[in-house]
């Protein structure tokens, strides 16, 4: 059927993806191995998935599958949240101290002999 | 007049009419004056330059808080000893900046904050005022500190003090911040009776009720991710 091709090669890139990623972060590229492997395990065998939903108390295994990915999706949304922080941290750094940069910098120039080699030569 | 050592930070974003004028009141009894031009679009940097101040540019936008701790950073460098925060819209009366440093001087704070609830405020509008009362609330309920205005943007930090506080809420939230902090390191705080002019202009750029609540969200995130 189509639809195994398409979901299994789509899991497969996601497995290669993990596995290129093994030494830059061992816990996200482990996680998505795993993910990956289950997934290809439940489109060959669709039924497991129903057996397994049965057993969670939900009516179908897609259904299953569906909840599983929200709760996946929300918490890469939160890790997401907080990298991106952390960011705006490092970029504010970043900014200040091209600020305090360039102060000391006119400063310096507007003070011969204070650092400054060749004050005519700054715009 | 101006005591040596002494410096003022402003934070300022697109305040090219009025910020010259700002920084020439200052200058009048505090010479060490740095403006921290947040990336405006409206010759704010060369106002301020023509008033006689230091400019600090920001790159890009960055907010006031992060606008302050440039500043504070930059008088920090230059040797100061007792560094004022002043904002930057005309609200703040420059006579001020004598009474904060003299609280300092017969308390000894570490900090001192501007209080127009023990001082005055000129044409307060009452919604605003509801609002700032609610944030005091707010204030006292989670730092602990018994402080009657919050979000004044005239203070005094002595450089011990300067150096210990880190403001990291870029936006609007560092006032909680600054307060929040304070409590945490154990620094001495007074409160010193001061006057805000609350103008026409300084309305039109101030708070609303709205960036109250986003201030509320920022405060609480950064407390889930400490």
């Amino acid at each position: 059927m189509i639809i195994q091709v398409l979901l299994i090669s789509g899991l497969a890139l996601c497995l290669v993806y993990a596995f290129l990623q093994r030494r830059k972060n061992r816990l996200v590229s482990r996680t998505l191995a795993v993910v990956s492997l289950a997934g290809i395990y439940l489109v060959v065998d669709p039924d497991r998935a129903n057996e397994m939903a049965h057993l969670a108390g939900v009516g179908r295994g897609a259904d299953l599958i569906v909840y599983c990915w929200v709760v996946i999706s929300l918490m890469v949304s939160v890790n997401l949240q907080f990298k991106i922080m952390a960011l705006g941290g490092d970029i504010t750094e970043l900014a200040r101290a091209l600020a305090l940069q360039e102060a000391n910098r006119s400063a310096s120039a507007a003070t011969p002999g204070l650092g400054a080699q060749d004050p005519g030569s700054s715009g | 007049m101006g005591p040596g050592g002494v410096w003022v930070v402003i934070p300022a974003y697109n305040e090219g009419p009025v910020i010259a004028d700002v920084v020439e009141a200052v200058r009048a009894s505090v010479p060490e004056v740095v403006v921290v031009d947040d990336c405006s679009s409206d010759g704010t940097r060369e106002a301020a330059l023509s008033g006689g101040a230091a400019v600090l540019r920001h790159p890009i936008n960055l907010g006031q808080g992060a606008a302050l701790q440039t500043g504070i950073r930059h008088a920090l460098s230059r040797g100061a000893e007792f560094i004022i925060t002043f904002d930057a819209d005309g609200q703040h009366r420059a006579e001020d900046i004598a009474v904060l440093l003299d609280t300092q001087r017969r308390t000894g704070a570490d900090v001192v904050i501007g209080s127009r609830f023990l001082g005055a405020t000129e044409n307060l509008p009452a919604s605003r005022r509801v609002i700032l009362k609610l944030a005091v609330l707010f204030t006292r309920m989670t730092s602990g500190l018994k402080v009657t205005d919050a979000h004044n943007g005239l203070r005094l930090l002595t450089r011990s003090a300067a150096q210990r506080i880190e403001i990291r809420q870029n936006r609007m939230a560092h006032a909680s911040e600054i307060i929040d902090q304070i409590r945490r390191l154990g620094l001495s705080v007074a409160e010193a009776p001061v006057t805000i002019v609350y103008t026409e202009y300084s309305l039109r750029k101030g708070q609303r009720l709205s960036n109250a609540l986003n201030i509320l969200a920022e405060l609480f995130i950064a407390r889930v991710n400490k």
